[in-house]
């Protein structure tokens, strides 16, 4: 459908994962595409998370491969590490580090990680604190903002990487409501300048926004794939329509 | 309609980062401001033991104020022997905790192999074993062989707080960290470790009072610390009463004041 000639970014093949004797994903196979915005729904236990966080290895896998950017992510001759760097993730939790200031947060992993000067992640660092609007913050502990503002920072660390393709774990999820769109305002930007996005959201608006393609999953398996629209107007399986119907 | 949700098989994770205390009861009470009892009895022991002494080296100089003049050498000498045993301690914990969470078999089997041994054994009978008996072998000084003894002892006490104070750190902090491109030992020793540092101080210090107290024992290998300096005291006059409540009045006051110092230590990094 889009193969026209771009690079994919992630190429999984019979993804499968156990927790325990419960089998969280079936063989699920998943290509995106650099540049592509996906964004994967489905009922909560359904698998999406699991998924994504195989997505840099975060899960042990029990079967299948997952490509990164060229790297077969669970081939042990391949330096998870290096990979990681090129793969920003954004957690529902935030997890920032509550011990290091706004600006620290965002320059620690460039200089342990990518070996930038002080001065050089500063740089990088006050860039994209302008970029998500929370630059008056930068000498703040993290503890002292909003979950709002903590999610924003999260982005902006993981930018800081300069990665090539963004994960999403459900990062509005754990928001207060009238936060959700401030995070919601800096994802879109980043998705209009091109990255390469996974994300796994029940924020139908954004990715009838944003989304070249929505996954359905449920049971450990996608169940139907398509355009926004597909999943406004008709989705096809009974499970997708039923999780459509709640959500909107 | 509505249907009965199928049973998920994982609920959603929710980590919440949750305040832990460690526990480890042993050494003085660190007194709390709230905990108004114990804060009390802290003052009327602690100036109690001054007002005391103070007043027995007055009104009493003979023998008292003699004792006075002769057990401060030994004061050093317990300060000297508490502090290399509790660096020495750190350090080896660090390692046993840090093992006690490897994912390695050997390493972890080791860790928690050491952690039940020494735990086992006690701490009298360990600094006979590494002086007496394994000076068959390397015949050690009294100092190192009693820092070696109780550093080795209270290692594994420490390993367990180390382990227990990096477990309480969400482990979303390691996985923000890894997703980073942290290797793991970057992501403890800039992320991990310096959060647990605050959980692992009030247990860290129990241990050092514990640890202060306990040093007492290596009087035993003629290291002349506090006790022993009593003891040779009270040996030469033949006033063991005496001796012995000075000896055990400077021990209340030592004690007492290191326990306020960590909790007043405590209360800053918390107040952070």
């Amino acid at each position: 459908m889009r193969n026209d000639g771009r690079k994919k970014m992630v190429e999984m093949k019979g993804v499968t994962k156990y927790f325990g004797a419960l089998k969280a994903l079936d063989s699920v196979s998943l290509d995106v595409y650099e540049g592509e915005k996906v964004v994967i729904i489905g009922p909560s236990g359904s698998g999406k998370s699991t998924l994504l966080r195989s997505v840099n290895r975060l899960e042990e896998i029990n079967g299948g491969t997952i490509v990164v950017d060229g790297f077969d992510i669970y081939d042990p001759a391949v330096d998870i590490n290096k990979v990681r760097v090129e793969v920003g993730m954004v957690f529902q939790q935030f997890n920032v580090f509550p011990h290091k200031t706004v600006l620290q947060n965002l320059t620690l992993a460039q200089q342990v990680v990518r070996k930038r000067s002080k001065a050089e992640a500063e740089q990088v660092a006050f860039r994209l604190l302008d970029k998500v609007g929370i630059r008056e913050k930068a000498h703040v502990y993290p503890t002292k903002l909003s979950g709002g503002q903590q999610q924003r920072v999260a982005i902006a660390r993981a930018l800081a990487m300069q990665p090539r393709l963004m994960l999403f774990d459900e990062p509005t999820s754990a928001l207060d409501p009238e936060m959700i769109g401030e995070v919601l305002d800096v994802m879109v930007n980043l998705a209009r300048e091109g990255m390469t996005m996974i994300v796994v959201t029940h924020e139908m608006g954004f990715a009838r926004e944003v989304a070249d393609r929505v996954i359905f999953m449920d049971y450990g398996v996608i169940l139907e794939e398509g355009s926004p629209e597909h999943f406004f107007a008709n989705p096809t399986h009974e499970r997708a329509q039923q999780f459509m119907r709640q959500i909107l | 309609m509505a249907e009965i949700a199928p049973k998920r098989f994982r609920k959603k994770k929710n980590e919440e980062p949750k305040k832990v205390l460690i526990d480890v009861g042993d050494g003085a009470a660190i007194p709390s401001k709230e905990d108004v009892g114990l804060f009390t009895a802290w003052r009327v022991a602690f100036f109690g033991a001054i007002g005391i002494s103070a007043g027995l080296c007055i009104f009493k100089p003979d023998p008292y104020l003699e004792i006075m003049k002769f057990v401060p050498d030994g004061i050093l000498v317990t300060f000297e022997v508490t502090v290399l045993s509790i660096l020495l301690a750190l350090v080896i914990g660090l390692f046993t905790g840090l093992g006690r969470i490897s994912k390695n078999r050997l390493i972890n089997g080791t860790a928690s192999l050491y952690v039940e041994v020494i735990r086992g054994i006690p701490l009298l009978a360990q600094l006979f074993y590494i002086y007496f008996a394994l000076g068959r072998f390397v015949q050690l000084p009294p100092l190192p062989s009693a820092v070696i003894a109780m550093g080795v002892c209270y290692g594994a006490y420490m390993g367990e707080i180390f382990r227990a104070g990096i477990q309480a750190i969400p482990k979303g902090q390691t996985e923000a960290a890894r997703s980073l491109g942290m290797t793991p030992a970057q992501s403890m020793y800039h992320v991990i470790l310096p959060q647990a540092v605050k959980t692992i101080l009030p247990p860290v210090g129990n241990e050092f009072v514990a640890l202060l107290k306990d040093s007492s024992l290596v009087s035993i290998l003629a290291v002349a610390d506090l006790l022993r300096r009593g003891r040779e005291f009270a040996s030469q006059s033949f006033a063991y009463f005496e001796t012995y409540t000075m000896v055990a009045l400077v021990y209340l006051m030592i004690t007492l004041f290191f326990s306020k110092l960590i909790s007043i230590m405590e209360e800053k990094i918390s107040a952070e």
